[in-house]
């Protein structure tokens, strides 16, 4: 079977697009390179929105990036099962166009945080979370400085009581989200918001662990342009 | 977009475009009728001046007051002198180890332990230490409460600023940006003419918006470059730029720039301080604007050289090298080309030493003399790297001092063609329980994590260290490496007459317009607050698009010269630029996109406005460079052309205001032999040795002393600053701080990597300035070589007290000489780097602390070998000799703040001999932890190493207990050895003459010294990360 191919789209201000870029390399898919600019998504079977600031994080995290041309055609194929996995500041985008619920505001601590975060995966059923199994905990790097997770009371029962939690925190909450929460996904389970980075867990001479490796595997052994199911 | 004309030469821009031969209509109109250094100097706002009617220019006759009128130079960087050294030359240090000689007599696994050396008085030339003496009070005895509240620095330094998302309406609300790719509302919005987005302004920016100021000029050319043909540039109209142009003027030597950081003039005050019977915008004098023609017919009008920090002799040299008065712009831009701070008058007869005893290295590729020096690693790739300072600023306003900090030194990496990769920072502040301290370093630490998170590149490592001679002159020292393929080297000069000369990034405002030369040479006193305004402003974003976008032009081969824009601005760029190329350079300076429109021509040459670049540009290709910056969002204006006229011509609004021979200002500013002497109270500080300190005097006490040391401000954990940087983004950091050195892999396949290294110790340098200076290279090489690199190169920062206090600068020559000669003896040459002067409180300088950082070359970064002790059973090995050494030492500092005696023995060889075992043991594979020992000793060094590996440590010391401990003789390690390679490991030693001494095993959960002292894991912990805040 062919590799599949997994966009990962270049923002004015992204910076862990290559290295998003390297762990669907490392997981054996192919990556492709998309441009904020560009009506193309190039026919992609999934899409990553790296970390990074995009265009700064002025006005807030994400809140410019959501109005990139590719949005206008990424917002469509999300809704309609296109995998899409955001991390960091692609969560934040991903929450500043509507196909998460939610915010990220500003840390607890007011810092950025760097460290090495010990998470628990608490929905193994995602398109980006298949080689995990429920309860499973890893490590992998969590850096940020907007990533205190938040939403209206009704919008965070429905979440917990749907499993649309997909990580959460262990021993130690980085930024002040609520319900330790560390990733969200949508109703459908093909769109996934992550705060902390797996792409930085890929290689174990230059990350904690390899444990961030499976979000990654995860779509390839979903198969080829197959809309996931939560 | 704006509308380019075709390729002729260089002439070009439609005058009847729109909106931008409005604004020039408009600018015509204004009559410039001020002198801005006429401006009260006491008017200085409280913030920098904005520009008061954004959208249109201002054409009433008060212009808001400016920055005081001081002008000078800050942060080029800049090379220091001499050429690469070449030939043929000895390989840096993978010699001399691999032992041929028989096998050598292998150590027994267990117990036997060389006889420690004796440290008697006879060992080297510190004074016989005083075992035992009584202290006049305060001992360890006391217990191991470190001597500073373990409060949390106040609050954060800077909020991250900008509204809370809208939980529900999300980004409905608030500016909308448009949808293409031109998000910033303040850039004017869709239809106002052919700006380039990405303007540079957000809502959190603090300096008013100014990007509402009305059309700027568009990418592209400026109408008023017709006036090109008019002005003496060169017939030749060929896309092809001649070869070979010789440079009139330029000498032997290259330009001898080396980045003084923040050094500058001496500022005299203001005369117009003492009146004080100005109001604030009040115009005193106004007259029309100083042309050369003006300046040719009022050859007695009087000039404010004075309080641009120029003195009579300077200024006599001006008028005698233009054979009359120098208008107000080419006024100020020498006095900012021969400030301190970029001509490097008062330290370039010292710095030349690092030229002439450069060991000759083959991996040399670009010397002293451009931004950075750049060394070949291997596999066609070459690395960059250098340190500067950004001291000053960061005391006035902590956030943006240090962020510009960052931005600075990452410009510099870049205008060499290299993609910066890492950075790393030296940090000094006043004790950490100061009230100032806590306002300044979580300012400094927010600001460098701000910025260099923001630009994607890792923080790999750096100090952070207290003194109370750093309390109003905190140091901010930051690093950057960057790697290129050889072929892709760029160098800062403009050949080619007829090429297009092209400013590119943020748009000119007033920021830090005086900060150079205010910032730069005034020493701190109550006036501090008038200065913020001063204070550069950064945009990491603007930076983060410059990076990429400059990697696109570089790739397609679009440049032919570029330089960064930091002190002096465009002032430093473009005679730089001509000096070091076809000698000759026309600008139209009114092409300068501007932020502020009412900015003088004598402030846009002196504005310090960051995230700008200059680049030299074939005619041919003006139209791609541009298209590449229009796709990064990055306004770019041709603003000029290179000429081989041997002059540098500068016209506003017609006018010719500047007409100089560049090289006199870029490369010929004045040279001083300052006056040295010993400081006079040294004699009496080296006698005070630490000989008369009581010692722990039981076991009780060197297990408290133990405690005390792994919590005091110095060598506790600084996770606290650690965690705010970002250490994974690029995927590539194999090691990050807090070990001995950060480790980066260039090539995936290879293993190919670098790992860098920055130290110093002011302690050690005040004692000693010669030594102090040589100890610095000493720790930084030993870092590198623990984690198996081959230590290559060197860069340093600097930091020193007022040039024209002898004392300092007898420090000052003693340091540098220490410094060239250690780098001779090590085989490492120094490729760059960056002086600071002026440290000072009123006539109270610093401690003279030469920051250095060394790069060394990883084979495979997969053999590198970490700080910690991971494995239950590796034996415990200490390399090299212990000495009774405590003068300076973290020990005499933080139990008795005692600074007194000798430093440590220099022992070079010592040091060259230990880094070729580390190299090859970890080319061997023979290691599983490895940490060099410095400050606090053998002690420290396994607190941290057990710490790191999560394991505990049990050992049987050699020799006085307390000197084993705490001693910090040069050229020591301690490792862990993976069972089955000591006999191997003590070869390598016995064939270098390592002395290698076993002295326990990695195990349990304490940290235990046979028939002394246990201290439980948790309990080392406790005290190691008490004192900064872990996570908030």
């Amino acid at each position: 079977m062919n590799a599949a191919r997994v966009g990962v789209i270049t923002f004015p201000g992204s910076l862990d697009d290559r290295d998003a870029a390297r762990a669907v390399r490392l997981a054996g898919a192919e990556p492709v390179s998309l441009w904020h600019a560009d009506h193309d998504l190039q026919g992609v079977d999934a899409v990553i929105l790296p970390g990074g600031f995009s265009y700064g994080d002025y006005l807030r995290a994400g809140a410019l990036s959501r109005f990139a041309p590719i949005m206008d055609e990424l917002i469509p194929a999300a809704r309609a099962g296109l995998p899409v996995l955001g991390i960091c500041n692609g969560f934040q985008v991903l929450c500043e166009a509507h196909l998460l619920p939610g915010a990220l505001l500003p840390n607890a601590g007011l810092h950025f945080v760097c460290r090495d975060q010990r998470l628990r995966i608490d929905n193994a059923d995602t398109v980006w979370t298949g080689e995990y199994s429920e309860g499973q905990e890893i490590v992998v790097p969590v850096k940020n400085r907007d990533g205190r997770y938040t939403a209206d009371p009704d919008t965070l029962e429905e979440l917990e009581s749907t499993g649309r939690v997909v990580a959460r925190y262990l021993d130690l909450n980085p930024n002040g989200s609520l319900n330790d929460i560390a990733g969200i996904c949508n109703e459908a389970g093909n769109v996934v918001g992550l705060m902390p980075h797996p792409e930085h867990a890929v290689e174990s001479l230059t990350g904690p662990s390899t444990d961030g490796l499976g979000f990654f595997t995860s779509i390839v052994k979903a198969g080829l342009g197959q809309v996931g199911v939560g | 977009m704006t509308e380019r004309t075709p390729d002729n030469g260089g002439v070009s821009g439609d005058p009847s475009d729109g909106p931008t031969a409005e604004w020039f209509a408009e600018l015509a109109a204004d009559d410039p009728e001020h002198d801005p250094f006429a401006r009260p100097a006491d008017s200085a706002p409280a913030e920098p001046p904005a520009a008061d009617t954004p959208g249109e220019p201002s054409d009433t006759d008060e212009h808001p007051p400016a920055a005081p009128p001081v002008i000078t130079g800050s942060d080029i960087p800049a090379p220091q002198e001499g050429g690469p050294a070449t030939g043929p030359q000895p390989p840096v240090s993978d010699e001399p180890f691999a032992a041929p000689g028989g096998p050598a007599p292998a150590q027994e696994p267990v117990s036997e332990r060389p006889a420690v050396p004796d440290a008697g008085p006879g060992t080297g030339p510190q004074p016989p230490v005083e075992a035992g003496a009584p202290a006049p009070d305060a001992g360890p005895a006391t217990g191991p409460q470190p001597p500073v509240a373990a409060e949390p620095p106040a609050g954060p330094g800077v909020p991250p600023g900008g509204p809370a998302p809208a939980q529900e309406d999300g980004p409905g609300t608030g500016p909308q940006p448009p949808v293409s790719g031109e998000p910033f509302a303040a850039a004017g919005g869709p239809g106002t003419g052919p700006q380039p987005a990405v303007g540079g302004e957000h809502p959190e920016r603090p300096e008013a918006g100014a990007t509402g100021t009305g059309p700027q000029p568009v990418p592209g050319e400026h109408p008023d470059l017709a006036a090109l043909v008019a002005l003496g540039r060169s017939e030749d109209e060929g896309g092809t730029p001649p070869t070979g142009t010789p440079v009139p003027g330029e000498g032997a030597e290259p330009p001898a720039r080396e980045d003084g950081s923040f050094a500058g003039a001496p500022v005299a005050p203001h005369p117009h301080d003492a009146e004080g019977e100005r109001a604030p915008g009040v115009v005193v004098e106004s007259m029309p604007v100083d042309t050369v023609a003006v300046a040719e017919r009022t050859p007695d009008q009087r000039q404010p050289y004075v309080e641009l920090g120029m003195n009579e002799e300077e200024y006599r040299r001006v008028r005698q090298i233009l054979g009359r008065r120098p208008t107000s712009a080419e006024l100020a831009i020498y006095s900012v080309m021969w400030s301190e701070h970029c001509s490097y008058k008062s330290s370039k007869v010292h710095l030349r030493q690092f030229a002439e005893k450069a060991p000759q290295s083959e991996a040399l590729l670009v010397g002293m003399g451009e931004n950075a020096g750049v060394v070949d690693v291997g596999r066609g790739l070459a690395v960059t790297f250098k340190v500067e300072s950004h001291n000053h600023p960061s005391y006035v306003e902590p956030y943006q001092g240090a962020a510009t900090g960052v931005g600075g030194i990452v410009r510099d990496i870049l205008s060499m063609g290299a993609r910066p990769i890492a950075v790393m920072d030296s940090l000094r502040f006043g004790p950490a329980d100061a009230p100032d301290t806590q306002r300044v370093l979580p300012g400094v630490v927010a600001g460098i994590s701000g910025y260099g998170n923001s630009l994607g590149l890792p923080n790999i490592g750096g100090e952070t260290v207290f003194d109370p001679c750093y309390e109003k002159n905190p140091l901010v020292n930051a690093l950057c490496i960057g790697v290129m393929r050889h072929e892709d080297i760029k160098r800062a000069h403009a050949p080619g007459p007829g090429n297009k000369v092209i400013l590119f990034g943020a748009a000119t405002g007033p920021d830090g317009i005086g900060g150079a030369s205010v910032l730069a040479s005034a020493t701190f006193d109550e006036e501090s607050q008038a200065k913020r305004p001063s204070v550069q402003v950064g945009d990491p974003f603007m930076e983060k698009l410059l990076i990429e976008c400059c990697m696109e032009l570089y790739r397609e081969d679009l440049v032919v010269g570029i330089q960064d824009l930091g002190a002096a601005g465009v002032s430093c760029a473009t005679t730089e630029l001509a000096a070091a190329g076809a000698g000759g350079m026309h600008i139209v300076l009114d092409a300068v996109p501007l932020r502020d429109p009412t900015l003088r021509p004598e402030e846009i040459l002196m504005s310090e406005s960051q995230e700008r670049m200059m680049a030299v540009v074939e005619p041919a290709k003006v139209d791609r460079f541009l298209e590449i910056c229009a796709k990064w969002e990055i306004p770019a204006t041709v603003i000029g052309e290179v000429t081989d006229t041997g002059r540098l011509v500068m016209t506003w609004r017609g006018e010719v205001i500047v007409d100089i021979p560049p090289g006199t200002a870029a490369d010929e500013g004045p040279v001083y032999e300052r006056p040295q002497e010993p400081p006079a109270d040294l004699a009496a500080l080296q006698a005070d040795t630490p000989g008369r300190l009581a010692r722990p005097a039981n076991a009780e006490d060197l297990r408290n002393t133990v405690l005390w040391l792994a919590a005091s401000p110095n060598l506790s954990a600084k996770t606290w600053v650690t965690s705010q940087y970002d250490r994974y983004v690029l995927g590539n950091t194999v090691l990050a701080m807090p070990e001995d050195a950060g480790v980066l892999r260039l090539d995936e396949e290879s293993g190919l990597g670098v790992a860098v290294s920055l130290d110093g110790n002011g302690r050690y340098t005040r004692l000693d300035p010669y030594s102090g200076a040589q100890l610095a290279l000493s720790e930084a090489y030993r870092n590198v070589a623990m984690t198996g690199a081959r230590p290559l190169a060197v860069t340093n920062c600097l930091n020193f007290g007022s040039p024209e206090d002898p004392g300092v600068m007898w420090q000052f020559a003693q340091a540098t000489r220490g410094l060239a000669d250690a780098c001779q003896a090590l085989g490492v040459p120094v490729t760059g780097g960056n002086v600071s002067f002026y440290n000072q409180t009123d006539d109270k300088p610093i401690n003279p602390t030469p920051v250095v950082g060394v790069l060394g070359v990883h084979d495979d970064v997969r053999r590198r070998v970490t700080i910690g002790f991971p494995a239950e059973g590796h034996r415990v090995v200490l390399l090299g000799e212990t000495r009774e050494e405590f003068g300076g030492s973290e020990w005499a500092h933080v139990v008795y703040g005692h600074l007194g005696g000798l430093p440590p023995l220099v022992d070079l060889a010592a040091e060259r001999a230990l880094a070729a075992v580390m190299v090859s043991a970890a080319h061997e594979g023979l290691l599983s932890g490895a940490h060099d020992l410095s400050d606090g000793g053998l002690s420290q060094a396994l607190v941290e190493s057990c710490l790191r590996g999560g394991l505990g440590v049990r050992v049987t010391l050699p020799g006085d207990p307390f000197v084993a401990l705490f001693s910090e003789s040069v050229a020591r390690a301690v490792v862990a050895v993976r069972p089955g390679s000591e006999a191997r490991l003590a070869q390598l030693c016995e064939a270098a003459g390592v002395p290698a001494t076993q002295i326990g095993v990695v195990g349990g959960d304490s940290f235990t010294v046979e028939g002394l002292f246990s201290i439980p894991l948790h309990e080392l912990r406790e005290a190691h990360e008490r004192l900064l805040p872990s996570y908030a």
